[in-house]
């Protein structure tokens, strides 16, 4: 990610559910797909509140494609695309774009790379012409890779080395998966990135970077006919290539409950949680999203009423469930009070979940879950930002971008039953990875544990 | 393209106003507020209401003046649980049905305190108005200030600062800035208290504090979105009618001094893989006359990735994975800073060319080819930060807080046009602090960058565990100008 607060794509819950009969979502009419003979596809939605434009491109590729000695490359090359063409000297794009009023960013996860713009509609050509040259013609400086490699490394440093959170949580997935290349951190490991070559990243071009595997969405200020004029111009003419190899590994089943005890200095300890989770696509999303929601979103969510306003045990409680192309994890990351028994905390969160997979949810809980959905829904929508970014997850993640028009009744259908079915799902210690963080200055010195065993 | 009209109705109701859309363009960075009515109550309350309709969403704002300003000597961090607990339980409901009043129906709810304000803000679906409408002025009116909800979110603040020294050292970096730079000038103080002030803050200081600060006229209340305004504005009159007009004004606020010399905190983090440091000294009020030139230098310093700063610290050397640079601007002063970190091998390094860039801002200045480019820049990026409900509910709250005027918004795109070069070097001499006065702080491991941090003014140490964002002795940046 270049420039933006997290490094972990969160795609937040999506959906839409209502007490009231579910409100029709504007719009649908008004979007316009065109896909050029290359296979690149361009999704717009005009929209003229604000004389902007904001462009998102989905490039298929993230650290689920990576293997070890190149992890953390998706991310590597996702800052590179910023360094220099055959035709501009590292430096022309961003000093282009700004210049004429556009700012850019990007970011990568397990699954992809997405490059965004934010600019008046006026920058709009200048936008094509920049973005179609550097998937064609991208080139790589030496000089420029070994400053970008500081870069990246000061990154990891600020999200991982100094952040007790990114610690434990990277080490959680590295041990969650045994097999598949989730277990990657997307940043990559310190050796990994001290050690990339200009020959991986040529490589890597040549493999992901071609126009039939990425997707383009923009939502603004504009004709859709203009756009598809300027994808015509810009992007047509670069060929289709073959495209990648589908990660072929899937993870076996997991057997028993995984540990993962890290030791730093730290006044307060930290617990997280890590289950085995269906994958973006699953029929169940709808269902997993809201019981994600039910469990920590808000004050009055089962989690945080518990554990933060009741017990006492934890000073923030919040959660992630990774939606991605593979079955991902379904996170919940707990921050406790300087001098807690993290082994006390986790009974009561267990009993808890245990009660949730027994007894299910409250029809209170599940409308509260649905109404949130909805509200974050609108707030999303309320941008073109968010419109071109709800498009391209909907198009990239579940297969067509018109599925978003859909979410409000897809949420809408989800039933206590379901929630409880997908808690027992989910749920499940044997399919789980617990983190710990302990304070390093009140425990013998001991080496980092991980242990494995078939418990429960 | 169409006309707006804008009302600003002293005393009498307005006419009912038709949910009308939000935004007229001529030339880029020309916006017009969008069609609202604004109405001051008997008591002095501000009222301002914006239909629009894009989404069935309504945005609210309630500004309260005074926030931190209000603090006790000594204890910072009222206003911020005051806050706090406007949400913990209010009218008829406790803190846990007041949670689930609100996300019962998809709503939020956030009472946070600033330096000079407190603001209560949320969003809820247009169809429960008169629900929101209620929650807010139990909030405002009636919080119950349970004793044991003030233990518990005291408590939980106090953690949530040691969470952070542990997982977010950056994120702390503007508390000890302004700390050390400001010293005894309420812009010093931590807005959300440091682990000491807390420990030391009582549940009457919180009743206190509410007694004195909350009255009519400190209050502006805006709504934007799918309101349905007539009614809205009757039951927003009948809601607040109780409150008194007035119990105390807000201290005044001096201007602060800024810092002569250099001098430099250091806040040992054993361990710490990278120093994250701020530069910082006194700048310029919300006021002041010259922001367009302002925000275009500074956008050419420090506030954009091709900036003079991110080039060198990052895109050129690898230094960094970022820097920036930044005015905070209040009712007086507040500060100019920069901010970045690198490696701690690195940390001489990093510093020096830090400063080196703005000794080079100072003499070298800006060509016109830079300032054309960051006029298109913020002229191209600003219609980006007015583009919903809560957008424009955020920015009429500033205008009342400040006394701002619509100018500030709609006088900011021909301001941005006409900015010269003499402007800018103006602006530069003035507002940008020189090389020779600078408050520098830094979060690192000090066994192993106290060399260097000494080569860079007047060496003050702390630890980063110490319970307050002060050394022990209180000698700040600014006091040190008269030793």
């Amino acid at each position: 990610m270049r420039r933006i607060a997290s490094l972990f794509l969160t795609f937040g819950a999506l959906g839409v559910a209502t007490a009231s009969p579910a409100p029709t979502v504007p719009g649908r009419e008004a979007v316009r797909s065109l896909t050029l003979a290359n296979g690149m596809k361009v999704i717009v939605w005009p929209d003229r509140d604000i004389p902007n434009i904001a462009l998102y491109n989905w490039v298929r590729v993230g650290s689920r494609n990576e293997a070890p000695g190149i992890t953390g490359l998706a991310h590597f090359f996702e800052h590179m695309m910023f360094n220099g063409t055959t035709r501009r000297a590292p430096g022309e794009f961003d000093r282009l774009m700004e210049a004429q009023g556009g700012a850019n960013n990007a970011f990568t996860s397990d699954d992809v790379t997405v490059y965004q713009d934010w600019f008046p509609r006026s920058a709009l050509e200048l936008v094509f012409d920049l973005e179609s040259d550097r998937i064609a013609n991208l080139a790589f400086v030496p000089e420029v890779i070994e400053s970008e490699r500081g870069v990246v490394f000061s990154e990891r440093r600020l999200r991982v080395d100094d952040n007790n959170h990114g610690i434990l949580s990277e080490q959680v997935q590295a041990t969650a998966f045994v097999a598949h290349p989730y277990q990657f951190p997307t940043i990559g490991w310190p050796s990994d990135i001290q050690s990339w070559t200009l020959e991986d990243l040529q490589r890597f071009y040549r493999t992901y970077y071609a126009p039939n595997n990425q997707t383009m969405v923009l939502a603004g200020d504009f004709e859709p006919e203009e756009v598809f004029a300027l994808a015509r111009k810009y992007f047509e003419p670069i060929p289709r290539q073959a495209p990648p190899e589908e990660v072929r590994t899937r993870e076996p089943e997991q057997l028993g409950e995984r540990r993962v005890v890290v030791r730093r200095p730290a006044q307060t300890p930290l617990l997280q949680y890590a289950y085995k989770a269906p994958a973006a696509n699953d029929p169940r999303a709808p269902a997993a999203s809201l019981l994600m929601s039910i469990l920590v979103e808000g004050d009055a969510s089962r989690l945080h009423r518990l554990l933060v306003e009741e017990r006492k045990l934890a000073i923030e409680v919040s959660g992630y469930w990774h939606e991605g192309f593979d079955p991902g994890l379904f996170w919940l990351y707990l921050t406790l009070p300087e001098g807690s028994d993290p082994e006390h905390v986790q009974s009561v969160l267990d009993a808890e979940l245990e009660r949730i997979t027994r007894e299910g949810v409250t029809a209170a809980e599940l409308q509260r879950a649905k109404n949130l959905t909805l509200a974050s829904f609108w707030k999303q929508l309320a941008t073109i930002d968010g419109k071109a970014r709800l498009l391209g997850e909907f198009e990239v993640f579940h297969g067509d971008w018109r599925k978003l028009f859909d979410a409000p009744a897809q949420y809408e259908a989800v039933t206590r039953d379901e929630i409880l079915a997908v808690a027992r799902d989910i749920l499940d210690r044997r399919r789980r990875t617990v983190g710990v963080l302990l304070p390093q200055e009140e425990v013998e010195v001991e080496a980092e544990e991980v242990t494995a065993c078939a418990c429960s | 393209m169409r006309l707006l009209l804008k009302l600003a109705a002293a005393t009498s109701l307005a006419a009912p106003l038709a949910a009308g859309y939000s935004f007229a363009q001529s030339g880029p960075g020309a916006i017009q507020i969008p069609r609202h009515e604004r109405i001051e109550l008997p008591n002095g309350i501000t009222l301002v209401i914006m239909p629009r309709g894009e989404v069935p969403l309504i945005a609210f704002n309630a500004v309260l003046r005074g926030g931190a300003l209000g603090d006790p000597p000594g204890k910072p961090g009222v206003a911020s649980l005051v806050a706090g607990l406007l949400e913990k339980g209010a009218g008829e409901r406790d803190a846990f049905a007041f949670a689930e009043a609100v996300e019962g129906v998809g709503g939020s709810f956030n009472a946070f305190a600033g330096a000079e304000s407190i603001n209560v803000v949320g969003q809820f679906l247009a169809r429960d108005q008169d629900l929101m409408l209620e929650l807010l002025a139990d909030a405002l009116l009636r919080p119950r200030f349970a004793p044991e909800e003030f233990e518990k979110l005291r408590a939980r603040q106090i953690e949530l600062i040691k969470a952070a020294k542990d997982s977010d050292p950056s994120e702390l970096l503007g508390t000890y800035g302004r700390a050390f730079l400001f010293g005894d000038h309420p812009y010093g103080r931590p807005v959300s208290g440091s682990e000491s002030s807390l420990a030391a803050i009582t549940h009457q200081d919180v009743l206190d504090y509410y007694r004195a600060q909350f009255s009519g006229e400190r209050l502006t209340l805006v709504f934007a979105g799918a309101v349905d305004a007539p009614s809205l504005r009757r039951a927003v009159t009948r809601a607040f009618a109780s409150w008194p007009k007035a119990r105390s004004k807000p201290d005044a606020l001096p201007a602060p001094a800024p810092l002569r010399g250099r001098r430099v905190l250091l806040v040992d983090s054993p361990g710490s893989s990278q120093t994250y440091f701020w530069i910082g000294n006194v700048g310029v009020a919300k006021h002041d006359p010259a922001r367009a030139a302002l925000d275009l230098v500074n956008t050419l310093y420090g506030g954009r990735f091709t900036s003079i700063l991110n080039t060198e610290l990052r895109v050129k050397s690898g230094l960094s994975y970022g820097a920036r640079s930044g005015f905070t601007r209040g009712s007086v002063p507040g500060e100019f800073s920069i901010r970045s970190f690198t490696q701690t091998e690195n940390t001489g390094k990093a510093l020096e060319l830090a400063i080196e860039t703005l000794r080079r801002l100072h003499t070298e200045g800006v060509s016109s080819e830079m300032l054309e480019s960051a006029r298109a820049y913020v002229l191209g990026q600003y219609p980006l930060t007015l583009e919903t409900a809560a957008d424009w509910a955020a920015a009429i709250g500033e205008l009342e807080l400040y006394g701002l005027g619509t100018e500030y918004i709609e006088g900011y795109g021909p301001a941005l046009r006409s900015v010269t070069l003499a402007d800018a070097r103006a602006v530069i001499d003035r507002a940008f602090p020189s090389v020779e006065n600078l408050a520098i702080v830094l979060i690192g491991d000090a066994e192993r960058i106290r060399e260097d941090a000494r080569r860079f003014g007047t060496l003050v140490e702390m630890e980063l565990l110490e319970p307050a964002f002060r050394p022990a002795s209180p000698r700040s940046a600014a006091a040190a100008r008269s030793d």
